[in-house]
């Protein structure tokens, strides 16, 4: 699917809502931000595999937030908080750390490790959104030419993902329709990995065979690819030098190491992508809503550092004395620019559904 | 023989053998790809076919290893010089599989992904882009995600990734088996199009063959690794062949020359030889299928009112239907109409919203995709597992399974392995050899050969015969028309044909072959079988 922003532009998009997390990780803002995340899947949310990406993350970092919860509680006891409740405890030996597990549960502690965990959840959402709208085939077009078949195995790679979910729910409804529908679990996991495992790697081959067919890698090595590994093997002698000299204290030789390795570093990916001889088509270039959608949505942490800088008391929020947390316009103004997205809202085009569009029923 | 050799597709005494494996997949092989014609390869499941189109780019030797002799030269270019990515320009390849072939989620940017590799300009991949969009008519589609398009979609999509770079030959695997009938009509007159208007040469495998022989200009069967008949015109080298599509099978029995291909041809020929040749209907049908509907036996399976929803759809809107001892059902209907939500209800793999399942037989679902079921290291250790699993062992049953499918032969060969039809009979037989009553098979014959189908179709009688039942959903009329004694037609959750075979297929506008021509004959052995009666009365 076609994004309706440039991929560099979602990626700075997607920094610029992770740094104004970090900023401002008061759980409301928080909130505000992955509101405003769910907002950008809605309507800037591709068809593509990874459509499912955003609520998949988001599950993943609320389940994060509950182990972090639950072990915190566990585990951290100030003595002074407001003891919710006591659980069961046993002090650990000496051997594993010697500290007591369980006992009374503080709301202060229990919130502010909701409060760190939900700051996660925020992350997540923000990394889920990006993933549901950017076309992932675009950012690897956007890399160097070097790093396109990199790249694009690691698209290839992640695209499994989805189908391999699929082929496990398939997998385990045609170990219990042997039985006649019941569950028999004695061996299950062989049972079920190993047609999960094979399917995946028989659609490996031929996805393999197919890429190979279509001229994949047409061409083969040619003289500047070993220019490019012979400065590609200087560059990592050079820096790992300049590591070494920086050990030892010897400044100005490791910053001439380090100089001389990311030269023969860019010269690596020069030649790299000199030599590859393949074209791009279509290729999407930054355009100026790209611009002005990526710029607007910098403002988000700009302000936000602003703030910071100014003192604004309800970015951070202590749980340590109980209160609800603080709450002021000027913050929100600032989440309010990583909307930038919406100055180009899709238009409402109605999904064509074509007459015999596959129902999985 | 081509004296032109830079301008066909030419096998030159190929033999090949996979790696650890027990014969040569192909021997010998000599074939003669001429260019801008339609070259249709059939034969059994695991004859060679594949590896024979896998041969015309290079994927074998190259990617599957193995010992390869001979020599495939591809428009001048020899296999054994040039890797399948240097031929792309050369040879497209399309796999059977509609999804394992797409690199890129957008229909367009992975139409150009070859184009993209071979370094063409700008602007004239912008051109074959979009000459190749219209070619496959799927210009309307050059948006969407591989993933959210139907399966003849999809492969179309398909066809047009490999036909981009407009190389001279076509090689495509199967590309409907994994089709329903629509989906699989779109494929094969886009590839009749694209040889007709571009004169792409084809190399096509396929096992159903009433829709792809009238297509092709050449025909040859494949039998271990060798070809066995042809190359030929289609109708002559079809005539003995137990794929042939049923007009041809009428024609045969009924001494028609020449023999057709098509329903068309065979209605002229059956009005040209004039009502005297042509069998006279008979009152009753003592074929065993029909018979079976007529002595209800006791109820196995009973559905009443099953409503389903799925993602907040409607799939099943309150379908009743039952089954009784003795019984086939034909569960009819296209992509999406509800078949395979039925058939897990009834399976106990779903629950309903609404509605009762009861009946006094036990049920096992057999699922479309056999790889879902298959892990064990041999056919007899898959039937055995199942066995395994049910607390039960039983060699005589194991046998028996084995035996009735065809397999006995196949009992020490891995699974993954065999072929796609093959693969099928596996998955049946590991779901059977449990001893349920009722028998729910999904799409049971997708990318089965003629031999397995009849095997299949025997099985199951034999199993109603002792006293079970199956239900089938099926996109496939013929055997519908071969195997059920019932048959039930879905259509947006519900049931909106239901009755015996003949009645409900009679009544249809995709009736199979034979009733189109000879009606009310719904298959060739019936057709037969008033013949002897007829004449020895």
């Amino acid at each position: 699917m076609t994004s309706r922003f440039h991929a560099i532009a979602w990626l700075i998009w997607a920094l610029a809502a992770a740094i104004t997390l970090q900023l401002a990780p008061s759980p409301l803002y928080v909130a505000v931000v992955i509101g405003i995340a769910a907002l950008i899947v809605q309507l800037h949310g591709s068809g593509g595999p990874f459509a499912r990406a955003f609520p998949v993350l988001l599950t993943l970092g609320v389940i994060f937030m509950g182990i972090r919860v639950a072990l915190t509680a566990a585990t951290t006891h100030t003595g002074i908080g407001t003891v919710l409740f006591t659980t069961p405890s046993i002090t650990l030996p000496q051997l594993l750390g010697g500290f007591t597990v369980g006992g009374p549960v503080e709301a202060e502690v229990l919130f502010l490790a909701a409060a760190e965990g939900f700051v996660v959840v925020g992350v997540m959402a923000v990394f889920g959104a990006f993933n549901a709208v950017v076309s992932h085939y675009e950012l690897v077009q956007s890399t160097p030419r070097a790093f396109y078949e990199l790249g694009l195995v690691v698209t290839v790679a992640l695209a499994f993902v989805p189908s391999t979910i699929h082929a496990i729910a398939a997998v385990r409804e045609a170990d219990r329709s042997r039985t006649g529908g019941r569950v028999v679990r004695r061996g299950r996991l062989v049972r079920q990995a190993i047609p999960v495992l094979e399917s995946g790697m028989e659609r490996a081959v031929s996805l393999a065979e197919s890429m190979d067919a279509r001229g994949f890698a047409y061409g083969g090595a040619s003289p500047l690819d070993r220019v490019a590994g012979w400065a590609g093997f200087a560059a990592l002698l050079a820096l790992g030098g300049s590591f070494v000299a920086l050990v030892g204290q010897r400044s100005l030789l490791a910053l001439v190491l380090a100089a001389v390795g990311t030269g023969m570093l860019l010269v690596a990916v020069w030649a790299a992508s000199a030599a590859r001889h393949r074209s791009r088509y279509r290729p999407r270039h930054f355009t100026a809503p790209d611009a002005a959608m990526a710029g607007l949505s910098l403002l988000a942490p700009l302000g936000m550092a602003a703030l910071s800088g100014w003192g604004d008391p309800t970015l951070i929020w202590a749980a340590s004395p109980l209160h609800w947390p603080g709450f002021t316009v000027l913050p929100v103004v600032c989440l309010a620019a990583l909307l930038a997205p919406l100055v180009r809202v899709p238009l409402p085009a109605p999904r064509v559904q074509s007459a015999d569009e596959r129902v999985e029923t | 023989m081509n004296h032109h050799d830079g301008n066909a597709l030419i096998y030159r005494e190929v033999s090949f053998r996979y790696p650890d494996a027990p014969r040569s997949a192909l021997h010998k092989v000599d074939l003669h790809v001429e260019a801008g014609e339609i070259l249709l390869v059939t034969g059994g499941s695991g004859s060679g076919k594949s590896t024979l189109l896998r041969a015309a780019n290079g994927i074998v030797p190259h990617s599957s290893g193995g010992r390869f002799g001979g020599d495939v030269v591809a428009f001048g270019r020899s296999t054994r010089a040039n890797k399948p990515r240097d031929l792309a320009d050369v040879v497209g390849f399309v796999h059977q599989d509609p999804e394992a072939q797409f690199v890129v989620d957008h229909v367009e940017r992975d139409l150009a992904f070859v184009l993209e590799n071979l370094g063409h300009t700008p602007q004239a991949m912008r051109r074959r882009v979009e000459e190749v969009l219209d070619a496959l008519g799927i210009a309307h589609l050059r948006e969407r995600a591989p993933s959210s398009l139907s399966g003849g979609e999809r492969q179309r999509c398909a066809i047009a990734g490999a036909l981009a770079a407009a190389p001279a030959a076509l090689v495509l695997d199967e590309p409907t088996s994994q089709l329903d009938p629509q989906g699989a009509d779109d494929v094969l007159a886009a590839i009749g199009r694209l040889n007709a208007d571009l004169g792409t040469t084809v190399l096509l495998a396929e096992h159903r063959l009433e829709r792809a022989a009238p297509l092709a200009d050449r025909a040859v069967i494949f039998e271990v690794g060798s070809i066995v008949d042809g190359p030929g015109s289609p109708s002559a080298v079809l005539a003995g062949y137990a794929g042939a599509p049923p007009v041809t099978h009428l024609a045969r029995l009924l001494g028609w020359e020449p023999l057709p291909l098509t329903v068309r041809e065979a209605r002229r020929l059956a009005s040209a030889a004039g009502p005297l040749s042509v069998p006279s209907a008979p009152n009753s049908f003592d074929v065993t299928v029909g018979t079976a509907a007529d002595t209800p036996g006791e109820l196995l399976l009973d559905a009443r009112g099953v409503r389903v929803d799925l993602g907040g759809r409607s799939v099943l809107a309150g379908v009743s239907m039952s089954a009784r001892r003795g019984e086939v059902i034909a569960l009819l209907g296209r992509n999406g109409a509800g078949k395979t939500t039925l058939l897990r209800v009834l399976g106990r793999l779903l629950s309903a919203r609404s509605g009762t399942v009861g009946g006094s037989g036990s049920v096992a679902y057999v699922p479309q995709d056999p790889n879902a079921l298959l892990f064990s290291p041999s056919v007899r250790a898959e039937l055995n597992q199942t066995l395994h699993l049910l607390g039960r062992s039983d060699q005589g049953e194991v046998d028996h399974w084995l035996d009735a499918l065809d397999l006995s032969d196949l009992a020490d060969r891995h699974p993954r392995s065999l072929a796609g039809g093959e693969r099928q009979r596996v998955a049946v037989a590991a779901v059977a050899v449990g001893g349920a009553d009722v028998l729910l098979l999904d799409e049971p014959t997708r990318g089965m050969d003629a031999p397995s189908r009849a095997g299949l179709e025997r099985a199951l009688h034999a199993h109603a015969a002792a006293g079970g039942a199956a239900v089938l959903a099926t996109h496939d009329v013929e055997l519908a028309a071969r195997s059920a004694s019932r048959a039930i037609v879905l259509g947006d959750g519900d049931v909106v044909a239901s009755g015996p075979a003949r009645d409900v297929l009679a009544g249809s506008l995709f009736a199979p072959q034979v009733l189109r021509v000879l009606p009310p004959f719904l298959t060739v052995a019936e057709v037969a079988a008033s013949r002897t009666a007829r004449i020895t009365p």
